[in-house]
């Protein structure tokens, strides 16, 4: 059968082997971290001292290239004096995934250093608020101004010019004059976060509802729709599972905003978390931070597909093969039957 | 050299009960009438219609035949109201169109059902856009579906129907509508030759049973022979009407009749006007013998 063909041309692969594939797509790159923490003569390009010997700048616990290891061991062995001794580690900013999956605990549970510093998962509300924020503004804006521009020609060539101008501009620079019109704290972030989004959020909805099936549209006609009754019954409900599949992918350029977003003004957020965590050279709750970044921005995805499957069920089952008449012979063959 | 088809009759001779019944077609009103319609494409201004005159009695079945890129499309989205002609006019009951309007229903090649509404909701449409409220709307849209033989799937999404099914469920959306005529361009050009013979025979019932008159676009000759009243051939280049032919083949229709003496020289008439003989030069492909292919074919 076609089946045992992994590499099929185009061929869709049976569900097991899908999700086994996506496993893998997460397993690899977490082996070859793992074979780079775990197998000492991979890489491990420090050494860590547990002997000082007789170096005298030498403390416990340090660690150091090792070629200026070597050569202060091979020096002292020629001066005849107490070699230190140590053993190969990776540099601190590479963890082991171990030491990150800790982090992935202790950072919620560990009390944060500075008075009045908030915790962990202080820090991440605060994130999630800022793109909330930002993104709930754009759309409320952004998304009827989409669907005017994408349904009627005046709207589009009224305002599409300048957005496609204006979407050239990087959102952070309007930093500075963010703060100076916003104040410090939260209103320039969410700003920041909004000119990233809106003007990309207008131009590809407009995109989408323009691409509707003029067919369909004339088919309403044809049975007496018009005017505003044929953009709320034809053209949204039939751009509606695109619109909303375009909503998923701008809430993802959204979080990539989020980062430069939020160094402006005070640093906030999961930003001033990680920088903190740094400073203070834990890299592991550094690892651990940016990973829960993508971790909740892919979950909120999954969970918004899930949404959209539940909400739109003609999609559900939607097939994108060519109709033909015997596409579906037991529905048919029911029909001729009755 | 004569022919088994030097045998069959003229195609005009009607027989007189076929006679009688085109002369009381004749007598009712006109309920459509096209006025030197004329359409012109692009800055060329190429000429899709030339001068197009026709006019087409209450309840008449109408079927449109010619070659492709003959504006059977062009003239029907027309009388729609979906496109605008460049001079002419199109009268409904005597009243001139002017854009697309719920008492013209129309069913497309392409399957035009909402996704997103179920079936029976799709067949509301019309009904609801005309400010029905929603449970009359709901009742008459199961009289309609149940009509179509669909009424077990009201619920159904598009999606999960066959080609036939949604083309069931898209006559019955447009004849919810109560419109005054139903056009129809290639409606079961997409379908398997045994559902299209299906559909044909339900489009027929239904038309028997519905006060509509129905014009019909297609360009499977048998088709238009099985369906009409009269057939309107067109020719291209320009786009114009070559000949209004009367159906000769005597009412109610049966598969038998695919092979009556009238039925073959309707069908043969057909032919001629659509593909002069001429044109059907046969291609000859350059001989090129890459294996021994053996001369056991002829
Ligand atoms: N929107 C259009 N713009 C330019 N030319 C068109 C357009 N629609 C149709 N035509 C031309 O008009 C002619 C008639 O087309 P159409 O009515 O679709 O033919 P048919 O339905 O008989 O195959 C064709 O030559 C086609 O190229
Ligand atoms: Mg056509």
């Amino acid at each position: 059968m076609a089946h045992r063909d992994w590499l099929g041309l185009k061929m869709e692969l049976p569900r097991a082997r899908r999700l086994q594939l996506t496993l893998l797509s997460f397993l690899l790159p977490l082996l070859i971290w793992s074979a780079i923490s775990y197998i000492p003569w991979l890489w491990h390009p420090s050494i860590r001292v547990t002997a000082t010997g007789d170096v005298d700048y030498f403390t416990e616990e340090m660690e150091l290239p090792r070629a200026d290891f070597e050569s202060e061991a091979a020096k002292m062995r020629a001066q005849g004096l107490a070699v230190p001794e140590g053993y190969r580690v990776n540099p601190l900013y590479l963890p082991a995934p171990h030491q990150v999956a800790r982090a992935f605990y202790t950072g919620f549970t560990t009390e944060p250093r500075l008075p009045g510093e908030p915790w962990l998962h202080e820090s991440l509300g605060h994130s999630i608020r800022t793109i909330f924020w930002g993104f709930f503004i754009s759309s409320i804006f952004g998304l009827p101004l989409g669907i005017l521009c994408g349904t009627y020609r005046f709207f589009s060539r009224l305002q599409e010019p300048f957005i496609e101008f204006f979407r050239y501009l990087p959102a952070p620079a309007f930093g500075a004059l963010a703060v100076a019109v916003l104040g410090i704290d939260d209103g320039p972030k969410i700003a920041i976060i909004f000119i990233g989004t809106f003007f990309q959020q207008v131009l590809v909805i407009s995109n989408t509802v323009r691409k509707v099936d003029p067919a369909l549209i004339e088919a309403s006609q044809t049975l007496g729709a018009k005017g505003w009754n044929l953009v709320r019954r034809v053209i949204i409900p039939a751009s509606i599972t695109d619109v909303y599949n375009d909503m998923r992918i701008l809430l993802g350029w959204a979080w990539t905003y989020l980062i430069v977003a939020e160094v402006v003004g005070t640093m906030s957020g999961i930003t001033y978390s990680i920088n903190q965590q740094a400073r203070y050279r834990n890299f592991d709750n550094v690892y651990a931070e940016i990973m829960m970044i993508g971790i909740i921005g892919f979950s909120s995805d999954l969970f918004l597909a899930w949404i959209g499957r539940l909400i739109f069920p003609w999609k559900r089952t939607a097939r994108t093969a060519s109709p033909s008449g015997a596409s579906k012979p037991t529905l048919a063959a029911a029909a001729v039957r009755a | 050299m004569p022919t088994p088809l030097d045998s069959l009759p003229d195609y005009r001779k009607l027989a007189r009960e076929v006679k009688a019944r085109f002369e009381r077609i004749r007598q009712r009103p006109v309920i459509l009438s096209v006025r030197n319609l004329e359409k012109s494409f692009g800055a060329e201004m190429h000429t899709a219609l030339d001068h197009v005159s026709l006019e087409i009695h209450r309840r008449e079945f109408i079927c449109v035949i010619g070659p492709s890129g003959c504006g059977k499309s062009t003239l029907i989205r027309i009388i729609a109201g979906l496109d605008q002609a460049t001079s002419g006019e199109v009268l409904l009951d005597g009243k001139a169109v002017t854009g697309p309007g719920p008492d013209r229903g129309m069913v497309f090649q392409g399957y035009t059902l909402f996704p997103w509404r179920t079936v029976k909701a799709n067949v509301m449409f019309g009904l609801e856009m005309r400010g029905k409220d929603k449970s009359t709307a709901e009742i008459e849209a199961r009289q309609w579906l149940d009509m179509v033989g669909l009424g077990k799937f009201e619920n159904s999404y598009p999606h999960e129907l066959s080609g036939g099914m949604k083309q069931r469920v898209a006559i019955a959306r447009a004849l919810a509508n109560e419109p005054r005529i139903l056009i129809m361009d290639e409606p079961f050009a997409a379908l398997d030759a045994q559902t299209r013979c299906q559909m044909q025979n339900y489009l027929l019932q239904i038309w028997r049973k519905v006060d509509v008159t129905i014009l019909f676009i297609t360009h499977d000759l048998e088709e238009a022979a099985y369906l009409s009243d009269r057939i309107l051939v067109m020719g291209a280049n320009p786009g114009r009407v070559v000949e209004f032919i009367d159906n000769p083949v005597p009412r109610p229709r049966n598969v038998a009749q695919f092979v009556s003496p009238e039925f073959l020289a309707l069908k043969l008439r057909l032919e001629e006007l659509i593909h002069p003989p001429m044109e059907i030069e046969e291609e000859r492909l350059p001989m090129v013998k890459l294996t021994n292919a053996g001369d056991d074919v002829e």
